[in-house]
């Protein structure tokens, strides 16, 4: 069996355009999460102590969004030849509530060479967007991919 | 009922340091991880970027101190500088850059690590919160 191809630098373009699937994030999510993080504030947690506090519920860890874009990337586009993840930056932008359906819009902003010729720099925009269309979480991510030149 | 223990905007201090103990990355931390998020290792053995990450935010509630009174969680820049692998140890040491009061609560920056069990940094970042002030008695 072949491994599926990856997609090097060369074959990335910029203002390339991915849209995910849509996940329902569900309670069990969220209870999975603070098992998993330890993260067990009383926002995620706490049902009763939520009904008074703005949201009216419990909301999911914003590192649990971070996360399930990340996942749904991979069922956006084909997978690139990902070297290593170098960093993020990240704004929360809205709560995502149990219930919520979110997707990712993504976008090949900038592609960059490095001093190495076995790879590039890929940054990438990333939108997670509620069923209502509203953006809860945006950033950047970058990403060293492998190019076909340097090999 | 007491309410239990927070610590507010009012409390937090200008450069203060913070370590929490460390926790061992397993491999059946990435599976939980992996099946919970969909989002993969870039190889076996490695540990997914955004677990590391996960992981000492939940280290960072056994500090000795009461936790912090998050209103929000504004957003964060965060950066890998080293691979995390499975087996390794990590903790984290977080240091208050900026605390500015506005008119609900106040905002506050911290500068956090993740250092493994050689003492390397292999991630490091910039959080910032949205902290309650301390309610009027």
């Amino acid at each position: 069996m072949t491994a599926p191809a990856r997609r090097c630098f060369e074959d990335i373009q910029v203002g390339e355009e991915y849209e995910s699937p849509g996940r329902t994030v569900t309670e069990a999510d969220i209870v999975l999460f603070a098992g998993l993080s330890g993260d067990y504030n009383v926002l995620h947690t706490d049902a009763e102590f939520m009904k008074s506090s703005i949201f009216g519920e419990r909301i999911a860890h914003g590192l649990l969004g971070l996360a399930m874009q990340a996942g749904l990337l991979t069922r956006a586009t084909q997978a690139y030849a990902t070297l290593a993840f170098v960093g993020l930056r990240w704004k929360f932008r809205g709560p995502i509530k149990i219930g919520d359906t979110i997707r990712l819009r993504a976008r090949v902003a900038a592609k960059q060479e490095t001093d190495k010729p076995d790879r590039g720099l890929v940054t990438l925009e990333r939108r997670v967007v509620n069923q209502r269309g509203e953006v809860v979480q945006e950033g950047e991510t970058d990403l060293l991919v492998e190019r076909r030149s340097g090999r | 009922m007491a309410e239990p223990a927070r610590f507010y905007f009012e409390d937090v201090v200008l450069h203060g340091v913070l370590e929490t103990p460390a926790m061992t990355v397993t491999e059946a931390h990435v599976a939980l991880y992996a099946g919970l998020s969909h989002d993969e290792p870039l190889e076996p053995g490695a540990v997914p970027d955004i677990l590391p990450l996960c992981l000492t935010v939940g280290l960072g509630w056994r500090v000795p101190q009461p936790p912090l009174a998050v209103l929000a969680f504004m957003g964060f820049e965060w950066n890998a500088r080293a691979p995390v692998r499975i087996g390794d140890t990590i903790h984290s040491r977080s240091r208050t850059a900026m605390k500015r009061a506005m008119r609900e609560g106040g905002v506050v920056i911290e500068e956090r690590q993740v250092i493994n069990q050689r003492g390397e940094v292999v991630h490091d970042g910039k959080f910032t919160f949205l902290v309650a002030r301390r309610p009027s008695a």
